[in-house]
């Protein structure tokens, strides 16, 4: 006879230790993720702070109707890959060098997650500094070398990529220690093969690293995508948006319209666009997982 | 003998009910969230005598402007308010009360007999007062005027640079298009730039770009409150604003702030800059900006009008009532004419005229007879419950059009566009 599953002891005692975690991330996050929904099928703003009536799709329909709506989301596309091609290029380089290193290995990982340990706000505010046009360091060392001081956050055809140049150099630690943990983690016996076989060191890396790495490098890369589609902090101290909107990112769209135009609702419904694109990259996060396995 | 000791009684009680009130609100921790300029810290010096007076203490947590927004719209729709007195920014004063987060001042300044004759009415009616309630009570004065390197129009080899390239003596600007062209004339030189412009989108731009506006003569709303902007007073405006940040003002202007134009007027390598009358003695400082001390001068702005704005006190609804009664009687202490006047000493920008009028006051700094004048022709940003959003509707079309990325009539009509989309909202 079958026994049913909430009978059995097991079943049971695991529920007992998972139920404080997941009643934690019910009140945490179930709740405010579901007031948020309400609040974005709502008529809800600051200013009248009532939930009724529900207005249905409409607060997505406004957002949607907003040119700025869609130059927000193909500026956080362009922005988000970007960044992470930057992070996992720089990242990979560095995992391939720290797999070669002996010495001094533990001095390398400690330095290189400097940027990763500070916060985005710190990060933001120590480069706006640097890269201050008149008075920061990085225009004076171009002039040193005979080059044309730039105007890093204030020209529009440049803000975003210093932007992403900034956020480049805080999270490519992150990949770098996922890779890293990947590459010592592959086996030695294909490379003696190879080597054998009289195969270049180029080769090896293309034939046989890049394909066993490629489960781990995609986990990096999705987790880095999601995090770049979130940026708001960097937006947020460096540009304000701004030069005219050539930095304002879906976050920071949702922000304007949330707590600048007083509409949680638009905000919310903003914010639940972004939300469903993360969610299908958390979906294609997964399911990399389950290939893997 | 009966009804004598009953009232004993009654009146004993009465005492210990105040002495328990009085004792509960001396409990009370007041925490004000404040922007972190010099006027916070003129405050901050004398609140161990406020403390010493009521045994009320006081907290001040200083933040930046671009942040204090959305810490306090956060605090006043949470139950109960972190922050029990507020420092509210005049750009608020439309949003605020309309959304009910604010207390009415009128029965606090009632029961305290509170005197309201000396206060600048413009300034209270700046702050949202009207016939029925005084939501806010002006706290400094923030209106804008020229700061600019009187050396540098006094020095001989630039009079004669200037009458060489223009063929016009070098004099203080009386128009806007003067100032724009002086500002040019001086970057052109490559010594120092004309203006120290705070062109970043937002509150920064819109704050100076509306000096621009106000010098030509042009408004954002007439008399009826129906949107005026686009005019060709407007486009003036635009115009020159987006030619001084391209020909006359630092390389980065698009993304500078108010902290970065007084960094760089400090070192000696602007001009000039349109900012607050009261930034005067802060660059005017031998210690904090030894190249530009004893150089500067201050006047309204070219045009004859600036910006006018200013803060003011409010106290919040969702705070208990010991809260409430203890922020009125900071609200009521550090706007008296005693600290006022202790304030003015030190550099504040008073909102009441026997303030500006006070003979030790003027003593000290005599160029707060021009401030006076900066305070008076000054004229005011729209203020309506969505003032801070049409700074940033505003600010965004300023960016366009100064980074040369949107033409000056298609920004100026697309901000006219949104103030009026945003008052029938």
């Amino acid at each position: 006879m079958r026994v049913p599953a909430f009978a059995d002891r097991d079943w049971r005692t695991g529920w007992a230790f998972a139920a404080p975690g997941l009643l934690t991330l019910a009140v945490v996050m179930g709740f405010p993720l579901v007031y948020a929904a309400l609040i974005s099928l709502s008529s809800l703003t600051l200013l009248k702070p009532m939930l009724q009536p529900f207005v249905g799709l409409k607060n997505f329909a406004t957002v949607m109707a907003d040119p700025l709506f869609w130059s927000a989301l193909w500026l956080t596309i362009k922005y988000s890959l970007v960044t992470v091609l930057g992070e996992f290029v720089v990242g990979l380089g560095i995992a391939l060098m720290l797999n070669r290193t002996v010495t001094m290995k533990p001095v390398y990982f400690a330095v290189l997650t400097i940027p990763m340990a500070m916060s985005p706000v710190s990060v933001a505010l120590i480069w706006r500094m640097l890269l201050q046009p008149n008075l920061g360091i990085a225009n004076q060392v171009m002039e040193s070398l005979g080059l044309p001081r730039i105007d890093w956050l204030g020209n529009a055809d440049l803000a975003l990529w210093t932007m992403a140049a900034i956020d480049i150099w805080q999270q490519t630690s992150f990949v770098v220690l996922i890779l890293a943990a990947g590459l010592a983690s592959l086996p030695r016996d294909p490379y003696e093969a190879a080597e054998v076989d009289g195969a270049t060191p180029l080769q090896q890396f293309w034939y046989i690293t890049l394909p066993m790495l490629r489960p781990v490098a995609a986990i990096a890369v999705i987790i880095q995508l999601i995090n770049e589609f979130r940026t708001y902090d960097l937006p947020y101290i460096l540009t304000k948006g701004g030069p005219g909107n050539a930095t304002e990112v879906l976050s920071f769209f949702a922000y304007r319209r949330a707590f600048l135009g007083l509409s949680l609702n638009e905000g919310a419904a903003a914010a639940f666009v972004l939300l469903l694109i993360v969610l299908g990259l958390t979906i294609l996060f997964f399911a990399t997982l389950e290939r893997r396995r | 003998m009966q009804l004598k000791c009953s009232l004993k009684a009654a009146l004993l009680g009465a005492t210990l009910l105040a002495a328990a009130g009085s004792a509960h609100a001396q409990n009370v921790t007041l925490r004000a969230l404040m922007e972190d300029v010099p006027e916070t810290q003129i405050i901050e010096k004398l609140l161990p005598e406020f403390e010493k007076e009521t045994g009320i203490k006081i907290e001040f947590e200083k933040i930046g402007y671009g942040d204090m927004h959305d810490k306090l719209v956060a605090q006043l729709v949470s139950p109960e308010s972190y922050y029990n007195v507020l420092e509210v920014d005049f750009l608020w004063a439309g949003e605020f009360p309309t959304a009910g987060w604010l207390e009415d001042l009128n029965p606090y300044i009632a029961k305290s007999g509170f005197d309201l004759k000396p206060f600048i009415p413009s300034m209270l009616e700046l702050l949202g007062q009207t016939k029925d309630a005084t939501p806010i009570l002006p706290m400094y004065n923030y209106s804008m005027g020229l700061i600019y390197r009187a050396d540098l129009l006094d020095d001989a080899k630039v009079k004669a640079d200037y009458k060489a390239k223009t063929g016009k003596e070098l004099a203080l600007p009386k128009t806007l298009a003067e100032y724009v062209e002086l500002s040019k004339f001086f970057k052109a030189g490559g010594n120092v730039v004309g203006a120290a412009m705070q062109a970043q989108r937002g509150d920064p731009n819109a704050m100076e770009f509306s000096n621009y506006l106000f010098s030509s003569g042009g408004a954002y709303l007439d008399a009826g409150r129906k949107v005026v902007l686009n005019s060709p007073e407007g486009l003036t405006a635009l115009k020159l604003y987006a030619d001084n940040v391209q020909n006359g003002a630092q390389q980065g202007a698009l993304s500078a702030t108010l902290d970065d134009t007084m960094r760089l007027m400090c070192a000696g390598k602007a001009f000039s800059m349109v900012t607050y009358w009261w930034m005067l003695p802060q660059l005017d400082n031998k210690e904090k900006c030894p190249e530009v001390a004893g150089k500067l001068a201050l006047s309204v702005m070219p045009g004859g009008h600036g910006e006018s704005g200013g803060w003011g006190w409010g106290i919040p609804k969702n705070t208990s009532d010991e809260s409430k009664a203890a922020a009125w009687k900071f609200i009521e202490w550090v706007q008296g004419k005693k600290v006022s006047i202790a304030r003015a000493l030190e550099g504040h920008a008073p909102v009441r005229s026997d303030v500006f009028e006070d003979e030790a006051v003027l003593k000290k700094y005599p160029f707060y007879k021009t401030g006076l004048d900066i305070v008076a022709s000054g004229k005011s940003f729209p203020i309506f419950a969505y003032s801070a959003q049409y700074e940033d509707v505003l600010g965004a079309q300023l960016s366009l059009a100064a980074g040369g990325q949107a033409k000056p009539e298609d920004a100026l009509k697309a901000a006219a566009d949104g103030l009026t989309q945003l008052l029938a909202k």
